[in-house]
């Protein structure tokens, strides 16, 4: 079970990240909650300086771009080994 | 007039400056423009500037390097409000923010480039000198009334700005040719303007095509509206299809490339090379001159290419492209309607109202020129057109440079924004300060258009920045000495 969470403020990036994060959870078929965090404040826990950022199982794994669906594919199954 | 004419007139007017714009050399500038902007979104590390701005920097660093972070990181509002958010918390304290939220708007290269394209040179540089200054100023002002609170920040650790990310050779290299491309499309310089060489293409009618559209849009040269040729005409139908087919190849390039990618892009450099030529219909057929623009063009053009698949990463490829088209998506759009929108107002305007209340430089024509910025909210880069319109109609230089800062900085959608962030009380105080500083650079920037020597307006604004750097550098110690004084009891 992952969680995954989308930092950003709704921005189209954040969108397209987030819309991407869904594909890549459906075609690998694992159990994951997807969230989008839209709060500044809570971004800022984060340690994030521009959006959109992208966290897995509370570990920020890219931020400032949208990465390909490939690389989101190898961080899921990345965070899927080390549990 | 009757109702059926006046509509005719305003729609006349409306797509008249929709083509004239569209058309004209402001392609040459925009297209480049919103690449190099996705390149500086794509390809430069926000590490590599956002380091500058840590808790620790230095004033001497931070100031500067705020505004550095403005010009280059800051096109989008997904980079401002962050960014913002965390120079202000964790980072430099609230006068670097300041400045980096004040400069952004009116720095960003796409900014810069439109306003130099459209209203002049001058004023793109007196936009972007006094942004500066002033970004730098309020920035001061701002944290020397509110110092204390400043001090009673969170001591949180660096760690948000100690990243050390460095830009590839390559990824500069391909910027700078961006800029390379920018500038031998637009700079008007001899060697690029010369023809070297003049091919006629026997197509015959192209004349009669240039008139029917002089026609269709009718223009007065003596209100310094321009009409369309048969080349813009041309240039309309490319940057449709640039559009139709960006769509289909650039949009859901994160699930990979396709075959419209490739189109799209070709379409892009097909649409600056033919910008680029000097095409002049006749009965006889149609002149083609090749400048040294043409040449420069095809130059910039072909490294580009070489640059893009032999030295940048696919991942860099294609966030660059991304990052170029969202910016299009988002700001084209807006620009077209804003556009049309100018031309039908214009029609409506009558010059004498914009010359009584700002046709000079004295300080209420500046006050106006901040006022309507403050209440009117334009799209980005929608400013510059309104701009170019009141220049038509008569507005003063000075009060013009007022507006067109003010606009950007002051929209209620931003002063909410940034209130969120710092709270209500200094978001006001820092609307106040533009307000007051917007008008100050339209008078300043309005009396060396009316002769004052540079020399003399110069010095006053380097006595004002270091009265205001003295003072922070004071207060700052105090505040250090009453720190120290506290922890040892």
């Amino acid at each position: 079970m992952l969680t995954i969470k989308v930092l950003g403020s709704g921005c189209p990036n954040c969108q397209k990240l987030a819309y991407l994060a869904e594909r890549a959870v459906e075609h690998l078929s694992v159990e994951a909650t997807i969230e989008k965090v839209t709060d500044h404040l809570k971004i800022m826990e984060y340690n994030v300086l521009s959006t959109p950022g992208l966290v897995i199982n509370e570990k920020l794994v890219s931020s400032g771009r949208i990465p390909s669906e490939a690389e989101i594919t190898s961080f899921l199954t990345t965070a899927l080994s080390e549990n | 007039m009757k109702i059926p004419e006046l509509a005719l007139t305003l729609l006349q007017g409306g797509l008249g400056n929709l083509a004239a714009y569209l058309a004209a050399h402001v392609l040459l500038c925009l297209v480049p423009a919103f690449y190099i902007a996705g390149a500086m979104t794509a390809l430069i590390p926000k590490e590599s500037v956002t380091r500058l701005l840590g808790r620790n920097a230095p004033k001497w660093i931070a100031y500067p390097g705020a505004a550095l972070a403005g010009s280059v990181l800051a096109v989008c509002s997904c980079t401002i409000v962050p960014l913002f958010a965390g120079i202000y918390k964790k980072g430099a304290g609230l006068g670097p923010a300041i400045t980096f939220l004040f400069f952004a708007p009116a720095a960003n290269i796409l900014a810069l480039v439109y306003t130099g394209g459209v209203i002049g040179v001058d004023l793109a540089i007196a936009r972007l000198v006094l942004s500066l200054t002033f970004g730098i100023g309020i920035g001061m002002i701002m944290a020397l009334i509110f110092s204390r609170e400043d001090l009673a920040h969170d001591k949180e650790s660096d760690a948000l700005f100690s990243g050390r990310g460095k830009m590839r050779g390559a990824a500069l290299v391909f910027l700078l040719i961006l800029v390379g491309l920018l500038l031998a499309g637009t700079f008007k310089v001899g060697l690029l303007t010369n023809a070297y060489t003049q091919v006629t293409l026997p197509i015959a009618g192209t004349d009669r095509f240039q008139d029917t559209l002089y026609r269709l849009v009718p223009y007065d040269a003596s209100r310094g509206q321009e009409g369309v040729t048969a080349q813009g005409a041309v240039l309309i139908g490319l940057l449709v299809l640039i559009g139709l087919t960006s769509w289909r190849g650039l949009n859901r390039i994160h699930e990979g490339y396709n075959a419209w990618t490739w189109i799209a892009m070709a379409l892009v450099g097909l649409t600056l090379l033919t910008a680029a030529v000097g095409m002049s219909p006749h009965a006889g057929g149609l002149d083609l001159q090749f400048t040294g623009r043409f040449f420069g063009v095809v130059l910039a053009l072909a490294a580009l290419t070489w640059l893009m698949f032999k030295r940048l990463t696919k991942d860099e490829l294609r966030d660059w492209l991304w990052e170029s088209w969202r910016f299009v998506k988002q700001i084209f759009p807006l620009l077209v309607v804003g556009v049309f929108a100018v031309g039908v107002i214009r029609v409506l305007i009558k010059p004498e109202w914009i010359e009584t209340l700002a046709g000079q430089n004295t300080i209420p024509g500046n006050l106006a020129g901040v006022l309507f910025g403050v209440f009117m909210y334009f799209p980005t880069l929608v400013e510059v057109p309104i701009a170019n319109m009141f220049l038509s109609l008569g507005m003063h230089r000075g009060p013009l440079l007022a507006y067109l800062m003010a606009d950007p900085e002051l929209s209620l959608q931003s002063i909410l924004m940034i209130s969120v962030i710092i709270g209500r009380l200094k978001a006001w105080v820092y609307v106040g300060w533009v307000a007051l500083f917007s008008a100050l650079a339209g008078l300043i920037y309005g009396a060396w258009v009316d002769g004052t020597p540079l020399g003399l307006l110069a010095m006053y604004l380097a006595a004002l920045m270091a009265a205001l750097g003295l003072a922070l550098w004071l207060v700052g110690r105090r505040n250090r000495q009453k720190m120290l004084a506290a922890e040892s009891t």
